[in-house]
């Protein structure tokens, strides 16, 4: 059943790329979000992990909580990170599954996608990817995947059953979705719903 | 929404202050904005 969204797909898409444009190229100004090792930290991600990854790979991390804080993926998995930013997430996903794993970002920001790529081919993860596309529409096979992980990302697409329900399809029966994203404990009002504005900052 | 997407077995992890001592912490305190970790399977 489709539903009336609250703004212009497309606008709101525009609005997001130039934000994290932002975070990929001057990761350490100041933004409405914590940043890179102060934000990974706030997060509860596994210390010895985050800091044995060089600054590249983690300063444009803008996550929201632990993806990994519910489920460790499992040696050899395959993985989406599905808004993969700088790729953080997805070295961490590649630390868990090692290198019998794959994992596969998907991001819509051209400089998110190069900072990811080139940090991925400086530690040499070859059983990490990473493809430009949307969260609705992923450049992945049906079924592919073993698990997928995604973090404050989800809360940035206007239409997010569009979205559960591509992720349903890319995962096996039996898979995992394990994801980071903001809740609100007080309802946000309709007007605020329509500022595009409000949805990045 | 998880459920209505046909996923089973969702999990909550408890909140994280995402927003605390950042630019953002005054509109997120407004509507009580946290972080969470999310776990669901598709059915086999």
């Amino acid at each position: 059943m489709s539903q009336a969204l609250p703004v212009d797909v497309d606008a709101l898409r525009d609005e997001v790329r130039e934000k994290y444009r932002e975070v990929a190229v001057a990761p350490n100004a100041t933004y409405h979000f914590h940043t890179g090792r102060a934000a990974a930290a706030r997060c509860g991600y596994d210390a010895a992990i985050v800091d044995a990854l060089p600054d590249r790979a983690v300063e444009s991390f803008a996550g929201v909580a632990n993806p990994f804080a519910l489920r460790t993926l499992e040696p050899g998995e395959r993985v989406v990170d599905a808004g993969s930013g700088a790729g953080f997430d997805s070295f961490v996903a590649a630390h868990q599954v090692g290198n019998a794993g794959r994992v596969v970002g998907i991001d819509m920001t051209a400089e998110m996608l190069k900072k990811s790529r080139d940090t991925a081919d400086a530690l040499g993860f070859a059983q990490v990817e990473f493809r430009e596309g949307f969260l609705e529409t992923m450049p992945i096979e049906d079924g592919w995947a073993d698990a997928v992980i995604s973090n404050g990302v989800i809360n940035l697409c206007p239409d997010k059953r569009a979205v559960f329900d591509e992720i349903r399809r890319v995962l096996r029966p039996g898979g995992h979705l394990q994801f980071a994203d903001i809740a609100n404990g007080r309802p946000v009002p309709p007007e605020a719903l329509r500022d595009i504005d409000l949805w990045t900052g | 929404m998880l459920e209505e997407a046909g996923f089973v077995d969702v999990r909550i992890g408890g909140k994280v202050d995402t927003f605390g001592d950042a630019e953002g912490e005054e509109k997120a305190r407004a509507y009580e904005v946290y972080g969470y970790s999310f776990l669901a399977n598709k059915p086999t």
